[in-house]
């Protein structure tokens, strides 16, 4: 009850944190591996992620990104590799498993109820309740949502209009909202911004530094390659079924990031790197200091 | 891009072109609200230019006695509609009203000629269509076959037992037991049926409206997935609603029932019409996701006053059927045509 009632205050336990000063990983994912039928569809992967940190985690379509996060997330079980959570090796046979560990998957359907006013769909399942869990608590449920949204920095004026009359973009930061309010620890996200126009694109890349700020890891697969290298820290490549480079995404260019995609060596690899770097060095110091 | 810039960017969480992009503009906000009780306003309106037309055109219509009357004769309806309301905001449907209130009605003069007690008698009949809509619910919900297929099924079982138990006759009620108040009782001169559809009206309203329940058959029924995502049973829920119609078919039969003093198998034919219609009247989408309970109860109180109106009017009794045929077919056409113009729908 009480913890319905403050949503987020797991998220707020968390000390803000960079990917720098971390010591102990949030998530280490190793030598995983899957196989469908004849399919490789991962071949021993290892993957570590920090406290806060922003990985983009790319590749071709097959490369094997999702069936990795769905290992992840508890939908799919693999056939060897170990995961360890907080220092404690995990095994997840449902995705309710991960998620009372606090990892929660935002799915590329929105998987929002359209005809649920925005509170109500921050809240769907966990709502306020009053008259011994009779009752919704529809006033709670409203101040919560404001109070929410207002932490993340997510502009949508009124909590009472249903989610099916917002744009693209606003209904994208409700989804992450709604994951956020679970005090995830950490925070997957499937092609958040792939059907969103270019100003909502910002919102919600916005509000994934919002996010990693308040000490929440976040993996972002995305086909928009330009959004990794405004949020992300590192840059995990795919390629049939291993991955093929972990890069730091201030030192890499986006011609580096292509060639390694596309698994295409011949490209020189150092070319246009020192530009790129720079500029992301020098953003996310002004950043560091903000926090 | 430039330091300054970028921490600009950051500060005010996306910049100024962008929060005027994505702030949502007063006419959503009005659409949104309109779209949903635009509904309930209309059928409203309706309802009050036929209280004044047959008013002003037939001579006993605007009395005490045939409003009181008019109550009665709705409230089975009412009753069903409500629980109709759960059923159809989940997008499902349930066909199987109209048998289940003839196999209550027959059973219950059955078993109370047999010399059951009559409260013994008035559980083990809502017990038995509690069952009837487990049943409903548990292929429709857990074994995912289309509730119109699964009930359509049930409103053939039901209505065969029905006729089998009861062999085509009717079997009269004795009028000394005191079930019989059930039907015919008044309190304060309100009759006792019409008294049970209001407080099961406002149970049913508030149950929609202000509880988790509520929320999750409307979540339901507009996205499923979703909500199974967040962790609630969907099936369970699935499946309660159509209990509540079971239930409340059963209640119907035996208001009906004890009304005639009579139990018959022929009854509540062309009843699942009546309440469906009732139901999408008020404004509930049959593809799931809103549900007005307001809109059922008004949508109910136009049907009757049609009904009793084109009979005070002496127009024939047939037409009534065709009427309210046509009144379906229009309410659907306006909920999927009309309303969907509003903000609010999506489907």
């Amino acid at each position: 009850m009480s913890d319905e009632a403050t949503p987020y205050r797991k998220a707020e336990e968390v000390k803000p944190v960079t990917s720098a000063d971390s010591t102990v990983d949030r998530v280490v994912m190793r030598d995983i591996r899957k196989r469908y039928g004849m399919v490789d569809a991962l071949r021993g992967v290892t993957l570590r992620v920090g406290p806060g940190e922003v990985i983009g985690l790319v590749g071709d379509n097959a490369a094997g990104k999702s069936t990795l996060m769905k290992v992840l997330a508890g939908a799919v079980v693999p056939d060897s590799g170990e995961i360890v959570f907080d220092g404690r090796p995990v095994s997840f046979s449902t995705p309710r498993d991960a998620r009372e560990l606090g990892i929660e998957m935002v799915y590329q359907d929105l998987a929002l109820c359209d005809d649920i006013d925005v509170a109500g769909n921050l809240f769907l399942g966990r709502e306020p309740r009053k008259a011994g869990g009779l009752l919704l608590d529809v006033a709670q449920m409203h101040r919560d949502a404001r109070r929410h949204l207002d932490a993340l920095n997510i502009r949508i004026p009124l909590t009472d209009i249903p989610v099916g009359g917002l744009s693209g973009g606003q209904r994208q930061a409700v989804a992450i909202a709604r994951a956020v309010t679970f005090g995830p620890k950490l925070l997957i996200l499937d092609e958040p911004t792939a059907a969103l126009a270019v100003a909502e694109v910002e919102t919600v890349l916005e509000l994934i530094k919002t996010v990693s700020a308040q000490g929440v890891s976040v993996i972002l697969i995305t086909h928009r390659l330009q959004d990794l290298f405004r949020v992300c820290d590192r840059l995990c490549v795919m390629y049939e079924g291993t991955l093929r480079a972990d890069l730091d995404a201030r030192a890499t260019s986006l011609e580096r990031l292509v060639s390694e995609i596309v698994a295409h060596d011949q490209i020189d690899p150092g070319a246009g790197d020192a530009a790129a770097g720079d500029g992301r060095r020098e953003n996310d110091t002004t950043e560091g200091a903000r926090r | 891009m430039t330091t300054s810039e970028r921490t600009t960017t950051s500060e005010r969480g996306g910049g100024a072109a962008v929060s005027e992009r994505v702030v949502t503009t007063r006419s959503a906000r009005a659409n949104a609200h309109i779209g949903k009780h635009a509904q309930t306003i209309a059928i409203g309106v309706v309802l009050v230019v036929l209280l004044i037309f047959f008013a002003f055109s037939a001579d006993r219509f605007a009395t005490t006695g045939n409003i009181l009357n008019l109550l009665r004769q709705i409230s089975p309806t009412l009753i069903v509609a409500i629980a109709m309301t759960f059923v159809i905001s989940t997008s499902g449907i349930d066909l199987s009203v109209g048998s289940t209130v003839a196999l209550s009605g027959s059973l219950l003069a059955i078993v109370l000629q047999h010399g059951w007690d009559p409260t013994l008698a008035l559980v083990a009949i809502l017990a038995l269509g509690a069952l009837i809509g487990f049943v409903n619910g548990w292929f429709s919900s857990y074994q995912n076959i289309p509730p119109f297929i699964v009930t359509l099924a049930m409103l053939s079982i039901m209505r065969g037992t029905a006729l089998r138990a009861t062999e085509g006759y009717s079997t009269p009620i004795d009028g000394e037991l005191w079930i019989v108040q059930l039907g015919q009782g008044r309190v304060a001169g309100i009759p006792v049926p019409v008294i049970l559809a209001v407080v099961i009206a406002a149970v049913g309203w508030l149950t929609l409206t202000r509880t988790p329940f509520g929320r999750y058959v409307i979540g339901l029924g507009s996205n499923g997935e979703s909500l199974r995502r967040t962790g609630v049973n969907t099936r369970k829920v699935g499946l309660a609603v159509y209990v509540l119609t079971g239930l409340a078919a059963a209640l119907a039969g035996v208001l009906i029932a004890t009304r005639l003093s009579s139990g018959s198998s022929n009854a509540g034919s062309g009843f699942e019409l009546e309440v469906i219609t009732a139901v999408v009247l008020g404004g509930t989408s049959l593809f799931g996701g809103r549900g007005s309970m307001l809109g059922t109860i008004l949508g109910a109180l136009t049907l009757g006053v049609i009904a009793n109106g084109l009979v005070l009017l002496h127009v024939s009794p047939f037409y009534v059927q065709i009427v309210q045929g046509a009144i379906l077919l229009l309410a659907i056409f306006a909920n999927s045509k009309v309303w969907a113009r509003f903000g609010a729908v999506r489907k």
